[in-house]
């Protein structure tokens, strides 16, 4: 899942006003971000769901640090602490869960992959309900969250006196970029 | 992969977009 998160990122700003949005953006799928050099790096791998070519929702994620309970906690506290910085401690509160809703969302999509410990320490049992064993289920959530998202957000920011086009134009990229996303990743690109 | 690097790049685009509507700042200090 990406496109989802980034609704639940647009959602979450429409409630949290003073929170940036585009670091409420970057929070919602920082562990993706973070694990794009691990995964060039080899530490992080995606296989194949046998008999698939590991298309949508197909992908067996390794992503053993950047996406175990524990490396999350500490990813999104760590995350928030440093925001709080700068923005003060209900902005960087608001981050830190933002940046640990992206492991939750995921528990919900992954296929049983997602340790609780980095490294999958001590072999336990790895956690994911599942839902990307049907895709159309769950491409449907995506764009549903994307675009209760854009329209909490485009209320939020017609109240807050937002001029009418550029409050449009936003809410318009919200929605399109999530379209966009959403097709590349049912795409497999 | 690439996906996922384009949407942080929309993001920014919607980002900076957003930036300038009359928002609430963040209150440093904690409230």
């Amino acid at each position: 899942m990406v496109t989802g998160h980034f609704g639940l990122a647009a959602a979450v700003k429409s409630v949290e006003r003073p929170v940036p949005l585009w670091a409420l953006m970057l929070a919602t799928v920082w562990l993706d971000v973070i694990f794009v050099p691990l995964y060039l790096a080899g530490v992080e791998r995606i296989d194949n769901v046998p008999g698939t070519n590991g298309g949508y929702g197909d992908g067996i994620i390794h992503a053993d640090y950047t996406h175990s309970l524990l490396g999350a906690l500490v990813i999104a506290a760590a995350t928030g602490l440093l925001c709080t910085r700068w923005w003060g401690r209900r902005c960087g509160a608001v981050i830190g869960a933002v940046v640990f809703s992206h492991w939750l969302l995921d528990l919900v999509v992954h296929h049983t992959d997602m340790p609780l410990l980095p490294g999958n320490l001590g072999d336990l049992p790895r956690l994911g309900l599942g839902l990307w064993r049907y895709h159309a289920v769950t491409a449907a959530i995506e764009a549903l969250l994307v675009l209760v998202g854009a329209a909490l957000y485009w209320r939020a920011a017609q109240q807050a006196g937002g001029p009418a086009r550029r409050v449009n134009l936003v809410t318009a990229l919200i929605v399109g970029c999530g379209a966009l996303t959403l097709a590349l990743d049912i795409a497999g690109i | 992969m690439s996906y996922l690097l384009g949407t942080i790049l929309f993001a920014a685009l919607i980002g900076v977009l957003d930036a300038k509507l009359p928002w609430p700042k963040p209150q440093k200090g904690g409230e």
